[in-house]
């Protein structure tokens, strides 16, 4: 039987496997042969991973369906925690982090008494995957928490002189807590979205000091949004083979990959931050792709941000 | 936290802005002592996980998940006389290791993450529950983990974890004798205390003690009884108990319903 045949054959009979999603109709071909690829290498996919995907790669496609540079499914979710003072729940596929933000009254640090506190703590518990322990922070869990202190620092989401309330005395923390709720890849970009989407989320109730006890007076009636001056987007790259760039990388492409990247763009294509944590080297040209791509992502979740923020009901 | 160095570094200590707000909250409504708060109950939520589930009661919510089973850790156990139906003899059953979590923003003052005590009492409460209904002799040598995270404390959390435990035990095909359905108690202060039924936070806050039971709704049998607070005549425990169990046993359909939707979409979803 010709290889055509063959095709044939296969596109009568083979179900498409667990996990691929509909494309467009122009790329039909392209998913059919994916999921033909899927049912005859189902066995190669446990034995041999790395040759599985090259195999996808070659097509210029990936096993869930999806094109190198596609993202997959955002969403997310604006206030669903009432304790906190700001939340967002962002999904990312399969990905899932939550964050919350309680605001508290701190002494401002004796060498920027105008300034407040940004706390990020990124935490990845058991139950988001089995290759995570509970106990102390694991490595990769500081990694992330350090990522978005960065990303929080360089893009200036907020002044951290707004956070001030009397200058040498009093000022706000943000305790900004991001907890993993389902690992599957690229963790950095659901956690800085969820990031960005509770910041928006945070009411601050309005506070005075008193002029006679000189303390604090908080009027938890009147709240106001903070300020949000930038809206850092992170986008996440893996390398496969030294060569290729693959978008938004599920758990099974990160442990498959050579490398990682991922940049973070603010408005105007500004350059916020790059995280290259080592692997293999990339040439000036791919790196400016990486940049282009990211650029577009900005404009995919700032739609998404804005879409999210008109459909809250105003307090 | 000043010795901790994996965690970014905040203020040496801070204080929640309600301890300076001029306004009380207002004290819980009166209601009907018995009302059950409505449940919405997912079971096979996460990816990554072998089950999960998640389970939301009026403000409280608990995400559990289930990995395992896995090789135990801890030295070999010997042998002695196997157990009924092709069980494992009794020193070489499988474990169950839970593990309990408050997220930081889950409480009205936030926590810092390590948790400490109160934690590790829940996560034993959780053990102590779930192990009577787990055919464990049927996992030898082998260890079951289950994490809950609690996401938000709306009153009664306890329960509400016991409950997204057990499905999500179920959700991986864990073999289990029956469900465990967990139910929250609380007695208001004053000279005639009645027993309510699932406490909101704040009743919970005021409550003089605290009762949380666990019931294996089809055999009947309670697999957990935690309570703590304010003595009574035993009348009144005993009371608080039947109550209890009561409520459970209204809980079931709710459970029931939602394991037999999530196994349809899992069929649903894979049909190889």
């Amino acid at each position: 039987m010709s290889v055509l045949e063959q095709v044939a054959l296969y596109l009568e009979t083979a179900s498409p496997g667990p996990g691929l999603c509909r494309r467009r109709e122009k790329d039909a071909e392209t998913w059919e042969y994916c999921s033909i690829l899927n049912t005859r290498l189902f066995a190669t996919r446990t034995v041999e991973p790395l040759e599985y995907y090259r195999r996808f790669l070659k097509e210029n496609c990936r096993p869930d369906g999806r094109e190198l540079g596609e993202f997959r499914t955002t969403t997310v979710n604006i206030g669903s925690i009432s304790t906190a003072d700001g939340s967002a729940l962002v999904k990312l596929g399969n990905t899932t982090v939550i964050c919350g933000i309680k605001a508290e009254f701190a002494a401002p640090p004796t060498d920027a008494p105008d300034k407040g506190y940004v706390v990020p703590n990124v935490d990845l518990p058991p139950l988001c995957s089995s290759r995570f322990r509970s106990g102390p922070p694991g490595e990769e869990a500081q990694v992330a928490s350090q990522f978005i202190a960065d990303v929080i620092e360089n893009s200036q989401i907020i002044q951290k002189e707004d956070l001030c309330i009397s200058p040498g005395k009093l000022a706000w923390v943000l305790y900004c807590d991001l907890i993993c709720l389902d690992y599957d890849g690229n963790i950095l970009d659901a956690c800085t979205f969820a990031l960005l989407a509770a910041l928006k989320n945070v009411q601050l109730p309005e506070v005075t000091i008193s002029e006679e006890t000189a303390l604090a007076e908080v009027n938890l009636k009147k709240k106001s949004f903070l300020n949000i001056r930038t809206h850092p987007v992170a986008t996440s790259f893996a390398v496969f083979d030294d060569t290729l760039l693959i978008v938004d990388p599920t758990g099974e492409e990160e442990h498959l990959a050579t490398g990682t990247l991922t940049v973070v763009m603010d408005e105007e294509g500004k350059l916020c931050c790059l995280h290259k944590p080592g692997g293999s080297g990339l040439t000036g040209a791919k790196l400016q792709d990486c940049m282009s791509r990211a650029v577009t992502r900005h404009k995919e979740v700032k739609k998404l941000m804005d879409e999210v923020v008109k459909s809250m009901k105003p307090k | 936290m000043p010795g901790d160095h994996r965690r970014i570094r905040g203020p040496e200590e801070s204080q929640p802005p309600q301890l300076y707000a001029a306004d009380e909250e207002e004290a819980p409504a009166a209601r009907d002592p018995t009302r059950l708060r409505p449940v919405y109950a997912r079971a096979g939520l996460l990816s990554q996980a072998k089950g999960s589930a998640y389970l939301e009661a009026g403000g409280t919510k608990v995400l559990c998940a289930v990995s395992g089973p896995r090789q135990a850790e801890g030295g070999e156990r010997g042998g002695g006389p196997a157990g009924a139906g092709g069980e494992a003899p009794a020193a070489l059953r499988g474990r169950l290791l839970c593990d309990f979590r408050r997220a930081p923003f889950a409480g009205r003052r936030r926590r810092a993450p390590p948790g400490g005590g109160e934690e590790r009492e829940l996560a034993l409460a959780l053990q102590e529950a779930l192990e009577p209904a787990v055919r464990l002799g049927r996992y030898p040598r082998a260890q079951l983990e289950v994490s809950a995270l609690l996401l938000e404390d709306g009153g009664s959390a306890l329960a509400a974890a016991l409950t997204a435990a057990a499905l999500a035990l179920a959700d991986a095909g864990v073999e289990m004798y029956d469900l465990v359905v967990g139910c929250g108690l609380s007695r208001a202060p004053g000279p005639a205390p009645t027993w309510l039924l699932d406490p909101t936070r704040l009743e919970e806050e005021r409550a003089a003690a605290g009762l949380t039971v666990a019931l294996m709704p089809v055999l009947n049998q309670v697999a957990g009884l935690l309570g703590s607070g304010e003595g009574g005549p035993t009348e009144s425990w005993a009371e608080a108990v039947r109550l209890g169990l009561e409520g459970c046993q209204r809980l079931y359909p709710v459970l029931q319903q939602c394991l037999v939707r999530a196994a349809r979409r899992r069929d649903a979803a894979a049909p190889l």
